[in-house]
């Protein structure tokens, strides 16, 4: 029987649906489980073994079995939980060196963390100021670890205090966050900075040794290094080509939207992605646009460049391999999306981790989901082992 | 869908926000300011709404003698409650409405300031490139007084200003109402609202409380700028509802004492009722 309800019960009903769903959406950010990722996941590779730094874990999968050898933390401590992690882990001796990320509404947690390589158990953790949301680079001695407080530090593990944690080397400051590694090189530092800035540091003492003002817009990108010039990008607008020895102009360029990727460099060409979704490939010596391909969302990951090939990932959720020379390209340098050598879409999710080529592999990570890795065969496209395993008596998808 | 609703919502009021906060070099202002903009642009929703509020409660107690009269006979009341003008969506659809806009200016507050990678991107993705200079605005200074717009207040100053607020928001705007069951409805969510939202502030960033607090004031304002025109609104709907309901006693039989007759038919209070919301509106 069609029941029709009194009129105040049904402004009361209307009333009650209103305040259950705010209700519901305030229970659902309160209490549920594991929030979404913030910020960008991470992944290294190091002999068999993959370094994943993804939302609250870091991880460590063995390739040749696909199997997870431990994840950091083993468990959350409900009362005090670390993470998020974002950025690429690094290898420092026995450790595996990562930083505490930025996560939903404004949290963050500020710290280095070294984890035991052979057991993922936390070894020591640095306490700094903001985020590190890209992770560290060392040359072996220090670990030079950008933070979203404008500070690059140099820590010395070597020399901890009583509480385990390294003491600060040197540090340096910037106007800004500092949301890009830096590129180590020739006893430099190259650090991109949100303040418009890419500076030249002294990696033995922090001291500035030039600085190159982009004129508009933050920098967010670790610097590519080649014959003696820097390559990069900024938010605004622009590619740039700049002499490592003095930080003067070689060129500039410019692109469609933010390019928010490290730049990879080709014998002949430089490659970069931005935002917007769309891949450009520059001349090395004159700065000319040779081509560019357009996915259908943002480029986040560093284009990687192996086996003849140019291999893409992007938030559209498909891993592209290009020709490097862009063939396929119309009179106006556009390279067609069916031209690409190969395209895989990987489980339907987003992908905005730098691939890593592991043998005759890509290693893909997806930003969300079950799967924390795929395999691809680097050739074909052809999807290979997944990481973590399929449950038993599953298809693969 | 997502992309519609980014394209016709977000992004405009994202850029709108970015540019007000190239003017005057200050997030607070350009959170303030935007927010007077889009409550002046849903005004009429608001109005609407209020106005709707009276008519409701003056029609509660031809309402009720209708649903004694049609008790056992459903499909009636509604047409009956459907003549009188009664459209239990009238009260809430406005708000509803408003709800895209409101997640559309939470969802610009927190792209603009960028507190983590994601947001950060996704502001890349919809920053007007027609409008020049607006990257270089990017990050903006989330600095104001002892606070990080961009985190949670440590003090629960602005969660308290949130509770606060919206309590005497959602007080003051409440339609009055002479039946003790609204009157605790009322009363629940004049408590629960507040309660609400100031736990959600507990971990929001500073930046959106701020935007909740102003957009509180100005409603209770508003209110108190339209409370005239919605007395007299009040007044007009309050004479018809006292006619009608003597139409309704005539329409059903008294076992007792017959009611006198009356010309006046309920389509005709669904009219005034009407006439008298857009009175309310002018």
């Amino acid at each position: 029987m069609k029941t029709i309800s009194s009129p105040r019960a049904g402004e009361r009903a209307a009333i009650s649906k209103l305040a259950a769903i705010i209700g519901s959406i305030l229970l659902l950010t309160a209490c549920a489980g594991e929030p979404p990722p913030s910020a960008f996941p991470g992944m290294s590779v190091y002999g068999d073994f993959a370094y994943l730094a993804n939302n609250f874990h870091l991880s460590k999968w063995d390739l040749k079995s696909g199997a997870q050898v431990w994840q950091f933390p083993a468990t959350q401590d409900t009362a005090t939980p670390i993470g998020p992690f974002s950025g690429t882990p690094a290898k420092y001796g026995d450790w595996i060196i990562i930083g505490g990320s930025a996560g939903l509404n404004g949290g963050y947690d500020r710290h280095v963390y070294a984890v035991s390589d052979a057991t993922g158990a936390e070894v020591w953790r640095f306490t700094g100021v903001r985020e590190f949301v890209d992770g560290v680079v060392t040359d072996g001695k220090l670990i030079f670890a950008p933070s979203g407080d404008g500070v690059l530090y140099a820590l010395d593990p070597s020399n901890r205090d009583t509480n385990g944690e390294p003491r600060v080397a040197w540090k340096f400051q910037t106007g800004n966050r500092l949301w890009s590694r830096p590129l180590l090189a020739d006893g430099r530092l190259y650090q991109a900075s949100f303040d418009h800035t890419l500076y030249a540091i002294d990696a033995a003492t922090g001291q500035e040794i030039w600085r190159f003002d982009t004129p508009n817009a933050p920098v967010a990108v670790q610097p590519a290094l080649r014959n003696g010039v820097l390559y990069f990008a900024s938010f605004d607008g622009y590619a740039y080509a700049v002499n490592a020895a003095d930080g003067t102009l070689k060129w500039k360029s410019p692109v469609d939207g933010w390019v928010w990727t490290d730049p990879s460099v080709g014998d002949t060409l430089l490659y970069m992605g931005d935002v917007r979704g769309r891949v450009y490939a520059f001349d090395l010596q004159s700065g000319e646009r040779k081509w560019h391909f357009d996915a259908l969302d943002s480029i986040k990951a560093h284009p990687v460049l192996a086996n003849d090939l140019l291999y893409i990932v992007s938030m559209d959720t498909f891993v592209y391999a290009l020709d490097p020379l862009g063939a396929g390209r119309d009179s106006n340098g556009k390279v067609d999306r069916n031209a690409a050598k190969w395209r895989n879409e990987t489980l339907g999710r987003r992908l905005m981790t730098t691939p890593v080529i592991y043998g005759d592999n890509l290693l893909v990570p997806p930003l969300d989901g079950e799967v924390k890795i795929w395999s691809l065969n680097a050739k074909t496209g052809e999807r290979g082992i997944r990481m973590p395993a399929a449950p038993t008596g599953t298809t693969m998808p | 869908m997502g992309n519609i609703f980014d394209f016709l919502v977000v992004n405009p009021m994202t850029n709108i926000m970015l540019l007000i906060y190239g003017l005057f070099n200050n997030y607070v202002i350009a959170i303030v300011l935007l927010t007077v903009l889009i409550r002046l642009l849903t005004l009429p929703l608001n109005l609407k709404q209020m106005v709707s509020s009276i008519k409701m409660a003056a029609l509660q107690p031809q309402m009720k003698a209708l649903q004694e009269k049609y008790k056992n006979d459903p499909q009636t009341l509604s047409a009956e409650m459907r003549k009188l003008g009664f459209n239990p969506l009238s009260g809430c659809l406005p708000t509803l409405i408003q709800f895209p806009i409101l997640i559309g200016l939470y969802n610009a507050i927190m792209r603009t300031m960028a507190v983590n990678p994601f947001s950060l991107l996704e502001l890349g993705k919809h920053v007007y490139s027609f409008l020049p200079g607006l990257s270089s605005l990017v990050p903006i200074n989330s600095q104001f007084l002892l606070w990080d717009l961009g985190q949670p207040d440590p003090f629960f100053v602005v969660p308290i200003l949130v509770v606060a607020t919206t309590y005497f928001s959602t007080k003051f705007t409440m339609a009055p109402t002479t039946d003790p069951q609204m009157k605790q409805t009322n009363q629940m969510m004049s408590w629960m609202m507040p309660i609400m939202f100031g736990f959600f502030m507990l971990s929001a960033p500073v930046g959106l409380g701020i935007y909740w607090v102003i957009s509180n004031l100005i409603g209770i304002g508003q209110y108190y700028l339209l409370k005239p025109r919605l007395d007299s609104a009040r007044a007009l709907h309050a004479a018809p509802a006292a006619t009608t309901m003597t139409a309704v006693a005539v329409a059903s039989p008294a076992p007792k004492a017959p009611p006198p007759k009356s010309k006046v038919k309920p389509k005709s209070t669904a009219k005034i009722a009407k006439s008298g919301a857009e009175s309310g509106k002018k």
